[in-house]
């Protein structure tokens, strides 16, 4: 099997038109990676099945499959605001919105490439060529995807949505971003992985930000993709002196789900702050893994996630902080707190600290638990039914680090996701 | 109103009420004091449907009904409100979001129509102000980060907005400075009417200035021993429980 689903990808890259320096990253690669296997630490808690029993087929560019009117519903920004619209990954000019802004530069991946866009040449540079198999895919099949640079502080927000529907089946899509955010210009950008259709599907994305000094980067996430669709997401970070990240990705849908973070600092005083929440009920399988490196001084991180388990749902949290030798007065902190609502839920979680400095504050720690049967009895002796009170202790665990989006109109659709999902949970309890 | 009979409880196997009896007339003010360890805390859970508290023996009516069968959110539904000791945090939770739940849950039960946000915030703004409570707490999260009075007059506030039946305030004066206590009683004494009665546990005299009951009965050992007019809390201030659980002994 292993073989196989090797040189299955193998010739799905080589089948690729190359057209680009970056796809020979990718297809190298290919020739030297094994395929993530539990015996490797980042994948020793991870369902493999649902991503390596497929062979999925690479996406292409299907037009006149959406139509604009489409879009609407499903975007939380005003509607006159930049939309990016990738569907299977492929940058959809006609189903965006994309009115001219000052400060900001929108373009579709494959023609910054191919026109030598400014800046165009960090791709790649922070997913470096270490990748594992599916970024190798993703690496190898290069071009889909868009491209933001911000040169200024810009007021409105920027979307982009990602819609995974295909007239075909099983199919794989690979989208990359790559994201500037220049000197002292400041960006708040949403990304919506929407549910559309039922397919089985791989969502197999890769992103790049770069801040520069003094640079803003608000960056919240919501995955509700279909619960039939495998979902990995790579996210690198690079940090310059003075910038500022604050992530966070709101991990509902999807029936295999993993999201890589990589936050990088390459300048004094950055800060960062990732937020993560993931629910995972009935059969799914949801995954965070982190990967903070503080390896200059005087930079500081927090890195909060929550998850709520249900059904037979599986949560994996893998968080590891490496402090070096030079990074002093890092002050960082990872928490991860699970909440289980039934005896079948599992989560995994392993928050590390490797810290080779001596003068840091680094702190981490992580809770399990189930519903407080405190709050419990608080709510119902006031009067409001027990599964209802189960919702709302649930919504409120949830709501606090959901409100990190910062944007109520995303906020409010992750909280009525969740309320539509746990409700009839909450009853059987 | 409620009609207590020989009233035994027990948590993890540890008998706490061992045959306590009470009887409150519709419109009345019972105050039930007593030294630390007598049951006080334990009645209270009980009437509120606290699951871990097990009845091994005895009655409790309201309203002509087996309390005991009633779940703790049918016993609200009834009209009973307990102010808690120690109210509870609910991270995440908003305070106007829960109140407007609870009220509109006890509505329901009783088939009257739900109000929506826009007269809820004007009825708890009413609410609000005679408390002389911040309206920063509505906005906040149920009693997140409340100080030990912010809490006490967040559970007043819920009572005024209930209107409950029966109330039951568990030692809803400790830890609160004289303000706070002058206020809270204030919204105590706004709900009192001939419909409703109110259980008023307590450590100390003072509150009873406030709220001036019409019984007061001494619990020691799990078991009523003695009961007063309001003359009786002033003897308690005086002598203390020691001359009761005495007499209680021989």
């Amino acid at each position: 099997m292993s073989a196989a689903l090797l040189n299955y990808y193998q010739a799905l890259a080589a089948a690729a038109p190359a057209e680009h320096a970056y796809q020979a990253v990718g297809r190298e690669r290919l020739s030297l990676v094994d395929l993530p296997n539990r015996k490797q630490e980042g994948w020793r808690y991870t369902p493999l099945a649902p991503i390596l029993d497929h062979q999925f087929s690479a996406a292409s560019r299907e037009e006149g499959l959406l139509e604009p009117e489409d879009i609407v519903p499903l975007r939380v920004t005003p509607a006159d605001h930049v939309c990016v619209v990738l569907l299977n990954g492929f940058f959809m000019p006609e189903l965006s919105t994309l009115p001219a802004q000052v400060g900001l530069e929108v373009l579709d991946l494959e023609q910054a490439i191919q026109n030598s866009a400014a800046g165009i040449e960090r791709l790649g540079s922070l997913s470096g060529d270490c990748l594992h198999l599916f970024g190798a895919v993703n690496a190898a099949l290069t071009g889909a995807g868009a491209y933001l640079r911000v040169t200024d502080k810009l007021s409105q927000p920027v979307e982009v949505l990602h819609i995974n529907y295909s007239f075909d089946s099983d199919v794989i899509s690979s989208p990359r971003l790559l994201v500037q955010v220049e000197a002292n210009a400041s960006l708040t950008l949403l990304e919506q992985h929407v549910k559309f259709a039922d397919s089985l599907n791989m969502h197999n994305g890769l992103t790049e930000i770069f801040l520069g000094e003094g640079a803003e980067l608000l960056h919240p996430r919501l995955q509700n993709d279909s619960l039939r669709t495998r979902h990995l997401s790579s996210l690198y970070t690079q940090q310059a002196a003075g910038s500022l990240y604050k992530g966070t990705t709101l991990a509902l849908g999807s029936a295999w789900s993993r999201t890589e973070f990589h936050l990088d600092f390459v300048g004094g005083h950055a800060h960062c702050e990732l937020n993560g929440f993931y629910l995972a009920g009935e059969q799914q399988m949801q995954s965070m893994h982190l990967d903070v490196l503080h390896s200059v001084p005087d930079c500081s991180s927090r890195e909060t996630f929550k998850g709520i388990l249900y059904g037979q749902g599986k949560g994996v949290f893998d968080g590891n902080i490496l402090v070096k030798k030079d990074a002093q007065k890092t002050d960082a902190r990872l928490s991860n707190d699970n909440l289980l609502l039934s005896r079948d839920a599992e989560i995994d979680t392993k928050p590390r600290l490797e810290i080779y400095a001596d003068d840091v504050q680094c702190s981490h720690g992580t809770t399990v638990g189930q519903i407080d049967p405190e709050m419990l009895f608080y709510l119902r002796a006031r009067g409001i039914p027990k599964a209802e009170a189960t919702g709302m202790i649930c919504q409120g665990f949830a709501a606090e680090l959901i409100a990190h989006c910062e944007y109520p109109a995303l906020e409010t659709k992750a909280l009525a996701i969740l309320q539509e999902r746990l409700t009839p949970v909450a009853a059987d309890l | 109103m409620l009609s207590i009979k020989d009233l035994h409880a027990s948590i993890n196997g540890k008998e706490i009420l061992k045959g306590l009896s009470l009887d409150m007339g519709a419109g009345e003010v019972h105050a039930i004091m007593g030294p630390n360890g007598s049951g006080k805390s334990t009645l209270s859970k009980v009437l509120a449907g606290r699951e871990e508290y097990e009845v091994t023996s005895g009655t409790v009516t309201y309203q002509g009904e087996n309390l005991l069968e009633m779940s703790p959110e049918e016993r609200a539904h009834q009209g009973i409100f307990m102010a808690f000791q120690y109210p509870v945090e609910l991270p995440g939770v908003n305070n106007t979001y829960f109140m407007q739940a609870s009220l509109n849950a006890i509505r329901k039960a009783r088939g009257e129509p739900e109000l929506n946000s826009l007269n809820f915030i004007k009825l708890v703004r009413t609410k609000l102000k005679a408390l002389e409570m911040d309206e920063s707490l509505l906005k906040r999260s149920v009693n997140t980060g409340f100080s030990g009075g912010e809490m006490k007059r967040n559970e007043i506030l819920q009572m005024t907005l209930l209107e409950p039946t029966l109330s039951i305030l568990d030692e809803t004066d400790s830890g609160l400075d004289i303000d706070a206590l002058r206020m809270v009683s204030m919204g105590v004494n706004s709900l009192r009417s001939p419909e409703r009665s109110m259980l008023v546990i307590t450590h100390y005299q003072r509150l009873l200035d406030y709220i001036q009951p019409d019984y007061v009965h001494v619990l020691s050992g799990g078991r009523i021993i003695r009961s007063g007019d309001k003359s009786l809390a002033l003897e308690l201030e005086e002598k203390g429980y020691g001359w009761l659980q005495e007499e209680a002994a021989a």
